[in-house]
């Protein structure tokens, strides 16, 4: 049960990071993406599907059109909004769902598709417990990506270079730090992560266009929850909301198991208003 | 809603209008104010002066409520001449205790036009909600009309009514500067902040606003307090003066006697550029 | 068209710049144009022109909260949906009269809506919109789940509005109501958008430390924001149902209310006529025209990324939205119109 609930946060944490880097870098919530790591599932599987390459090909690939994708967003959107108020910068991203969701069906057709495990079958058994190889792969994969890219948010220049944007944008921009380039990285790191997620999320639903609701959902809630202030708050946040949901729809109920959570969540929020780790900020007038 | 008493058994002499105790705030470890301590007199004009990042305008969010002292208390003779303190208070409580405040850098609504935004000073005037409001009952559109009419009289006090009409949007900084002037009076204060109230006018308009700044004591019957760079104004209108130097007190006197302290001309000379 | 003389347009689309003593005349003269219209451009528009009603009335709750306030909100296809099936258990399932059935269908939401507000609002604006997305989220849940109360996916029907047992209404009378409370609706909006209480929430918008300056209880007028788009959505909800009959999960979806928020900001933010005029690009668009064109017509999702792309070129390049691009066609037609004939 915990286990996959790992799982599961997973996926909300690799959305939730995605969102949290967006919002630190370009002040904005992107409400996008969950549908840009819908699109992408959807690239894998026209990868794998029509042009026959493997699974493992067609991720990699998927991967690589998120990457372009985040960077045609962030040039011809992103960049042309940075006067744009934070509200503003919302529903723009709300825009981008509008075109997203109505591209799909346009490339892909309407009908679901269907993606593979890149570990088709195997598992491991503790009693009852089965736990399929290709779980394990995805939370070793996550655990490994979040580490590395927190090794390079703290310890690297490019991670400097993002924090110090991500703190005043700026200042950043009159200390020669190349605020362009690391919004643009930072729009193509975050389609990649929520692609990633999808793809994860894939083998176990199928690829439609509202695959990523949820994860998007849980994501933000995530955000809420671990705090807007730190990189590593929603990701915490994101891996509690998918073992307790996990738990609370295995114990309690099958439909009513996120709401319940989500009650849950809203009376902590009550209590502690700045999340987990939420630092308040003094506002200068 | 706060959650010390609205009465404080403070005494404070019946000429006090506000008085600040100890007053002191930190910013990571950086004392803004450090223990500062002063008051203002019925119908004073009190200056606070320092050098640049003294605290001036720390001291005065401090006053309102925008931050929230470490330490200290500021007690405030309200309209109603009850002393409360202040310390603790949501912000927008305040101005209804009878103390408005302006800002550094002018606050007004550039899509309201000159008397929208002289009425927005007015808010806490207005008895009747939202859905009077919605309905235009009879009591709701007799307090616009009285609200206007006043607004009107304020403006021709400042002696600009012939823009009432003109959006905020497109009016030149002194205007803008007497406009949120307006606003602060349309709610009667008895204790009026200004916040560098001379930054960005020319000779002449200084000279005016030192003016205005008199009548409005005499004529609003109220006290004024505020924090200027331009010294000559200072100098000339404030009864008594407080300088400041990284939050701490140098000295509180007359314009006279703020000249002739050594500590003072230290901290301008010492840290004049 | 040649009917409508110049005189009633150019009041029509200027009666922001007051020129006439009475505003109120030129909503009543577009509800009157409202009324005739779909006998006047073809009689099996009336569905769809009641639609636009339908959805500008939501929008323009909308609108108040984020023209006015700088908040969004994802739920307002959540709240619409709610208060349809409060409306079609009471009138249906528990034979309420009209009224009374509009009166507690747009309570509950209102109540939740303020709950939620009351939560998401103490910390940060941008909390609201994922506060409302996680209840539109449940709130489907409970459309698709509480089958007893909602009848699952296959949904629930209602009747036309029988008022007073004296006007037993058919779609025609039903379309008369819709154009009632629009018309009723803008008027409020705009005494409200007047009022003390529309310079209260303009300020906190443009300044948040000039508002509580000035004594203004931010989180107070926020809730009272949210409180009108939760009130008109729920509106527009119990209206919808009436007029369609009918009223399933699958409608109230984010879908939904992102296509609300794109008549505000196509139509016009803080436009009271650029709401409804957004309501018409955006819901006759897909239905009178698009569908009308060959082939294209056919393309799933056509409209949808036309409107997306549409919300971010307006916000980008035009943010007063399309009703400024429309006054200033008309005013520049009236203006030269005006001086050759003075010449």
């Amino acid at each position: 049960m915990i286990f996959s609930g790992i799982e599961t946060g997973s996926f909300y944490a690799l959305a939730a990071l995605g969102i949290i880097i967006i919002f630190r870098t370009s002040i904005t919530t992107n409400f996008a993406q969950g549908v840009i790591g819908m699109f992408n599932a959807f690239m894998a599987t026209e990868f794998y599907y029509r042009f026959g390459y493997s699974t493992v090909e067609s991720i990699i690939l998927a991967i690589v059109t998120s990457i372009i994708m985040g960077i045609l967003i962030d040039i011809l959107i992103i960049r042309h909004a940075r006067k744009v108020n934070p509200v503003s910068k919302q529903i723009i991203t709300l825009g981008l769902i509008m075109i997203i969701m109505g591209i799909t069906p346009m490339i892909f057709g309407t009908t679901n598709r269907d993606l593979k495990r890149i570990i088709p079958s195997g598992q491991i058994d503790f009693g009852s417990l089965h736990i399929s190889y290709n779980s394990i792969l995805n939370i070793i994969l996550v655990f490994i990506i979040m580490f590395v890219l927190f090794i390079v948010l703290q310890y690297t220049k490019w991670g400097l270079a993002v924090r110090v944007t991500a703190s005043n944008e700026y200042t950043a921009r009159l200390m020669g730090v190349p605020t362009k380039m690391v919004t643009m990285i930072i729009w193509a790191l975050a389609a990649s992560l929520s692609t990633l997620a999808s793809i994860m999320l894939a083998p176990s639903n199928s690829v439609e266009v509202n695959m990523m609701g949820g994860v998007q959902v849980n994501a933000l809630i995530a955000c809420v929850l671990g705090g807007f202030q730190t990189f590593y708050g929603p990701v915490i946040a994101a891996y509690i909301i998918g073992i307790s949901s996990n738990l609370i729809v295995f114990y309690i109920s099958d439909t009513w198991g996120e709401p319940i959570l989500y009650i849950f969540i809203l009376i902590f929020i009550l209590i502690k208003p700045n999340g987990l780790i939420g630092k308040k900020l003094v506002k200068k007038v | 809603m706060s959650k010390k008493a609205i009465v404080v058994n403070k005494e404070l002499s019946n000429d006090i209008v506000l008085q600040v105790d100890n007053l002191s705030i930190a910013f990571g470890g950086l004392k803004a104010v450090d223990n500062l301590s002063f008051n203002i007199k019925k119908n004073e004009i009190f200056g606070l002066i320092g050098p640049n990042g003294a605290g001036k305008t720390t001291v005065f969010n401090c006053i309102t409520q925008f931050y929230r002292p470490n330490n200290g208390e500021v007690y405030f003779r309200t309209k109603r001449d009850k002393v409360v303190n202040l310390v603790g208070r949501p912000v927008y409580r305040i101005i209804r205790l009878g103390l408005v405040r302006t800002f550094q850098n002018v606050e007004l609504i550039r899509e309201l036009s000159v008397l929208d935004n002289l009425l927005v000073g007015a808010h806490i005037k207005y008895k009747t909600g939202f859905i009077s409001h919605m309905l235009k009952t009879k009591k709701a559109r007799k307090e616009e009309l009285d609200n206007r009419k006043k607004a009107i009289e304020v403006l021709k006090y400042l002696g600009i009514d012939h823009l009432k009409d003109f959006l905020a949007a497109g009016l030149s900084y002194g205007i803008l500067k007497r406009v949120e002037l307006g606003r602060a009076l349309m709610s009667d204060p008895n204790l009026l902040i200004l916040d560098e109230p001379a930054a960005g006018l020319n000779e002449t308009e200084t000279e005016q606003l030192a003016e205005t700044i008199r009548k409005i004591r005499d004529d609003f019957n109220s006290s004024i307090l505020l924090v200027e760079h331009d010294m000559r104004l200072v100098m000339n209108i404030c009864d008594r003066i407080c300088a400041i130097s990284f939050g701490k007190l140098l000295a509180i006197g007359t314009p006279k006697e703020i000249q002739s302290n050594k500590n003072v001309q230290e901290a301008y000379l010492g840290k004049d550029d | 068209m040649a009917i409508i003389s110049k005189k009633i347009i150019k009041d029509i689309f200027f009666k922001t710049s007051n020129i006439l003593p009475k505003p109120y005349v030129n909503y009543l003269l577009f509800g009157i144009i409202l009324v005739i219209l779909p006998y006047i451009v073809n009689g099996s528009t009336l569905l769809t022109i009641g639609s636009v009603i339908v959805y500008a009335i939501a929008a323009l709750g909308l609108n108040l909260l984020l023209g006015y306030s700088g908040l969004i909100s994802l739920g307002t296809a959540g709240f619409m949906g709610l208060s349809s099936y409060f409306a079609s258990y009471l009138t249906k399932d528990l034979n309420f009269p009209f009224f009374a059935s509009l009166l507690i269908s747009v309570f509950i939401p209102v109540i939740l809506g303020l709950l939620v507000g009351l939560v998401s609002l103490r910390i940060e604006g941008y909390y609201l919109a994922i506060a409302t997305l996680a209840v539109a989220e449940i709130l489907r849940r409970i459309f698709e789940k509480f089958i007893a109360f909602t009848g699952g996916y296959v949904g629930k029907t209602a009747d036309y509005p029988n008022i007073l047992n004296v006007f037993m209404l058919d779609r025609e009378g039903t379309y008369i109501i819709l154009v009632i409370f629009l018309i009723v609706i803008m008027i409020l909006t705009h005494n409200l958008i007047q009022s003390p209480t529309g310079r209260a929430l303009l300020t906190m918008r443009g300044s948040d430390a000039a508002a509580q300056a000035m004594g203004i209880d931010i989180l107070k007028y926020r809730l009272i924001a949210f409180a009108l788009a939760t009130l008109y959505a729920s509106i527009a909800g119990v209206l919808y149902v009436h007029f369609n009959e009918l009223t399933y999960p699958t409608i109230w979806n984010l879908g939904l209310s992102l296509n609300i928020l794109a008549i505000i900001i196509i139509g016009g933010i803080r436009s009271i006529s650029g709401t409804v005029l957004g309501a018409f690009v955006v819901y006759s668009f897909s239905d009178l025209i698009l569908k009308e064109i060959p082939f294209i017509g056919e393309i799933p999702g056509l409209s949808n990324i036309i409107f997306g792309v549409l919300i971010i070129v307006i916000i980008l390049f035009y943010p007063q939205g399309l009703i400024q691009i429309f006054k200033n066609i008309l005013k520049s037609i009236f203006i030269r119109k005006d001086v050759k004939a003075s010449e």
